[in-house]
């Protein structure tokens, strides 16, 4: 059992704490905003977002083409020339939308009403790991984008299985395809090995049953939908997970689903992506109770786990390194900042190692301390200069064109932090006072001894100081190991 | 700490920062070594050491269209379209010969440097990418979740006060194969970015930005207390950063990492040069800053580069066939670079991929997570030519519709560990068979 945080230890810094795994952070007024609440309002309001509308638009191409069944037979029609043409077309087009698509979450991230609901999509995007690169259509990964905002804090086999249909996810893992004559392992492998209930709670067996089970689940690449095609299912009789019956797709997410270990694995999950650690034993025996207490929907699992008093212990808070999308999204929140402009930002991430709608791999990104390798922690050594000056201290990025390296890629100006915007007017005139100032904003609790003693001296060798002074300290604080912790 | 801080050098920094008011048994032991020689030649601490280039197939590579057995029915039987028809075969015997891309291998071939090893698995096969991909890199059994990789258990054993360098992974990532008890190895993408850019100079008196950075990024450890010990040697202690690591030491430790070798890396680079041109691919840009690194002399047992799209379930002859082209080709512009520097003799290069393919085509014109498949081995003084058993392609002697293995993988990483790395295997990898002859 979970056992609540008594209201006492409910402060700035467990508001902050709240703020930063709930959501992306945010400066200090919000935090103590949130502290002022009281621990259970301030956990209702960030979970239970679908009380208020997000009215934020959607791009304005996010719609079936409607042209497509057009396009498609003129591409087959076409000669080879002409084929690269239309290829060539296409590729702009998506690689423009997709630069649109990442901006605009990232910026709902940034600047969203709902947090939570960008975290969770951010969640639901790295279990279900689909990358563009060979769904290749903007508008499929907008829909499955979309679908796990709208679904992100629901029954959890409502949203399996509406993943399952999912047009690019039944690209992504060639479900699409599948027919009865050959049927494509591939979707009922990773359902059963990443998605529900991980490496050895399945056989080889069930993988190739369940495919079987799955086949005419189906992609109509005309109108860019789910489709059932009966002629492509195999009807016969599958044996999975030790039972046997006529079973099509949806049987197959039930049995997943309701196999004992399932819950604990999603639970796992959840917890790791927002508290930072497995937990113990025990610790997932709770969790995987309270799940199936609440009906497996994500919600009031969820708001107990940010009720908890586990979810505040010492071993949780600020030992969680960022991902790139956190220390991006947070950064532009703590500093008061816009996101630079939307391929800079893209190049941020991808350079960090975090691209978004384009995981390395099925499994999605690893996290944690794979997030850091020596290359990545001077990545964002120098993406916080960046972000504090708006100018790019390097005039190369990391080539992502096999034409080579040294392709120098002049980032944009950005524009830089407004100091005047929330700095106070001792700060200008207090080393002292700045110093905390930025701390609070930046760390949310006093930095280490020996850290203040360098920045101290770092401001005492600049005063009187200036904007540029400022600006250099607060890229200093940033290229710490401690700013890569949340 | 105001002296120190207006130091830029590396030899300044290490010096001034990092000694001054640390206590010895404190320092990591590659700090207290370099120390001692620093002016030495920077080629002088590997010279003659053998290096390993390790090349990552990532995806599971179609092993029977990459060494194809051009005689046999069966294949041709189980792949009626994707079959690689015999006249196109580059023969290397009388039975089994490489894809028609692969044509710089064929070149390596002829010049007597290349090994192919094939039927290379293990029991019980995996056919999940990350799962079998682990087994491969930390050289487990299959039933066994072994946390640290096989290299950094290496480096652990067999390189303690090394350079963080002894492992040089080209790439934003780390590969799992480098982790170890106590974190060894660098990965890097290009050496230009590869730094602290400063854009607040030293000025009059005033310290550089860059050298608060270096403070800030210096590990708790290597301040607490103790006399000063300007000295040249240290009687060092390695390991001095804890096995159990909070994320904090964790991050510390890769920063102190990122800093030195980030000095090493960029002076040497401006002075090495490639000497051969190479094609253009990502796996080649890879292999081109491996052979610069190489001939500028950094430190280094083993580099780590990865190929990737080796996951062809559909449509694979094209794909496949360019990705063939870019390995073969990438592969022997290397190899002519580092002859060119005089280093063949001590740098080999091997292949690996986290399975082969199924034997049977599927129905979208690709292949499906397989098991058994060849991998291959480059360097002038390796034991060049086909080994192992070729797999049986009978239907009845396939498992699963897959290759049953007949080189174990781990028995040519003890054959890498002890003839090439000169390093006892069995501690290193947990694992009692006998090693390959690779030399």
């Amino acid at each position: 059992m979970l056992r609540p945080l008594p209201n006492s230890q409910w402060g700035f810094a467990s508001a902050a704490h709240l703020l930063n795994r709930a959501g992306f952070g945010g400066h200090p007024k919000e935090i103590h905003r949130l502290a002022a609440l009281g621990l259970e309002s301030a956990v209702d309001q960030l979970v239970h977002y679908d009380r208020h509308p997000d009215l934020t638009p959607a791009p304005e191409w996010t719609k079936p083409d409607s042209d497509r069944a057009k396009e498609l037979r003129q591409f087959r029609d076409a000669t080879p020339e002409e084929r690269k043409e239309l290829q060539k077309v296409r590729r702009r087009t998506e690689r423009e939308q997709m630069t649109e698509l990442r901006h605009w979450w990232l910026n709902r991230m940034v600047s969203s009403p709902h947090p939570l609901q960008e975290k969770l999509t951010l969640f639901w995007h790295g279990h279900f790991a689909t990358s563009v690169q060979k769904v290749k259509d903007a508008y499929l990964m907008w829909k499955q984008n979309d679908l796990f905002r709208r679904q992100g804090a629901g029954e959890w086999l409502a949203l399996l299985t509406e993943v399952a249909k999912d047009p690019a996810m039944l690209v992504w893992l060639d479900q699409g395809q599948s027919r009865k004559e050959n049927p494509n392992e591939n979707f009922a492998r990773e359902v059963m090995e990443l998605f529900t209930l991980g490496e050895g709670h399945y056989t080889e067996r069930d993988v190739t049953e369940a495919a079987r089970a799955f086949t005419g689940w189906a992609y109509e690449r005309n109108d860019q939908s789910f489709v059932v095609r009966p002629r492509w299912h195999d009807s016969g009789t599958k044996t999975i997970l030790g039972q046997s019956g006529n079973w099509a797709g949806d049987d197959v997410l039930k049995l997943v689903v309701s196999q004992p270990t399932a819950p604990a694995f999603i639970t796992n999950r959840l917890w790791h992506f927002f508290v930072g650690n497995s937990p113990s034993d025990e610790l997932g025996k709770a969790l995987a109770t309270e799940f199936i207490r609440h009906k497996q929907e994500i919600r009031p699992w969820l708001r107990t786990v940010f009720l908890s008093e586990e979810f505040y212990s010492t071993t949780v808070m600020r030992q969680q390194v960022k991902s790139p999308v956190f220390w991006v999204v947070n950064s532009a929140r703590v500093l008061q900042r816009e996101l630079p402009p939307a391929e800079a930002t893209n190049n941020l991430l991808r350079l960090m190692g975090q691209e978004l709608f384009a995981p390395p791999n099925v499994k999605g990104w690893d996290g944690g301390l794979a997030w850091i390798t020596t290359n990545n922690l001077l990545t964002r050594y120098n993406s916080a200069e960046y972000l504090v000056s708006g100018e790019n201290p390097l005039n190369y990025a990391a080539n992502r064109s096999k034409k080579g390296p040294n392709q120098p890629r002049r980032l944009p100006l950005a524009g830089a932090v407004r100091l005047d915007s929330w700095l106070e007017e001792e700060d200008w005139v207090d080393p002292e006072h700045l110093l905390r100032t930025l701390e609070i904003r930046l760390f949310q609790t006093p930095l280490r001894e020996k850290q203040r003693a360098n920045v101290r001296e770092y401001l005492a060798s600049r005063t009187p100081l200036d904007t540029t002074d400022i600006l250099h300290a607060i890229r200093l604080l940033m290229s710490t190991p401690d700013f890569q912790l949340t | 700490m105001n002296n120190s801080l207006s130091l830029k050098t590396r030899r300044e920094f290490l010096q001034g920062s990092l000694l001054a008011g640390s206590l010895s048994w404190t320092i990591p032991a590659f700090l207290s070594r370099t120390i001692t020689t620093l002016h030495a030649d920077p080629a002088a601490a590997t010279m003659g050491r053998n290096i390993l280039v390790l090349v990552q197939l990532a995806g599971g590579n179609d092993g029977l269209n990459t060494v194809v057995p051009f005689t046999n029915d069966h294949y041709y039987k189980a792949r009626p379209n994707l079959g690689i028809r015999a006249p196109q075969v580059l023969k290397l015997n009388d039975e089994v010969g490489l894809h028609p891309a692969l044509t710089g291998l064929k070149d390596l071939h002829a010049s007597g440097q290349l090994a192919v090893w094939q039927g290379v698995g293990y029991p019980n096969p995996n056919r999940s990418h990350f799962r079998s991909t682990e087994i491969w890199q930390t050289a487990s059994a299959s039933e066994i979740n072994e946390k640290h990789g096989w290299l950094g258990r290496y480096f652990d054993h067999a390189c303690a006060g090394a350079e963080p360098t002894v492992g040089v992974s080209v790439g934003r990532q780390s590969p799992q194969s480098f982790a170890g008890p106590k974190p060894l190895g660098v990965s890097l993408e290009q050496p230009e970015t590869y730094r602290f850019a400063d854009t607040d100079p030293a000025q009059g008196n005033m310290a550089s930005g860059e050298s608060f950075y270096r403070h800030l990024n210096r590990p708790d450890m290597l301040d607490s207390g103790g006399e000063q010990n300007t000295g040249g040697t240290v009687g060092a202690v390695a390991g001095a950063f804890a096995t159990q690591q909070s994320p904090l030491d964790f991050l510390e430790r890769t920063a102190l990492d990122a800093q030195v070798s980030s000095d090493r890396i960029r002076a040497l680079n401006k002075s090495s040069l490639n000497r051969v041109p190479y094609p253009v691919s990502a796996l080649s840009n890879q292999l081109k800053l491996v052979a610069r690194l190489i001939g500028g002399g950094l430190p280094t047992r083993v580099f780590y580069v990865s190929q990737g799209g080796y996951d062809t379930h559909t449509n694979q002859s094209g794909s496949h066939d360019r990705l063939l082209g870019e390995l073969g080709s990438a592969i022997k512009a290397f190899n002519e670079d580092i002859k060119a520097q005089g280093n063949l003799d001590r740098v080999m290069l091997m292949t690996f991929s986290e399975f082969g393919r199924r034997v049977k085509q599927n129905a979208n014109g690709g292949t499906d997570h397989g098991a058994a498949a060849p991998l291959f081995m480059v360097g002038s003084k390796l034991r060049q030519g086909v080994h192992g058993m070729a797999p049986d392609l009978a239907p009845d002697n396939l498992k699963n519709g897959d290759l049953k293995f007949t080189t174990d993988f781990r028995s040519l990483y003890a054959g890498v560990i002890e003839q090439w790395l000169g390093a006892e295997s069995k501690s290193i990898l947990k694992w009692s068979g006998p090693a390959a002859r690779i030399t």
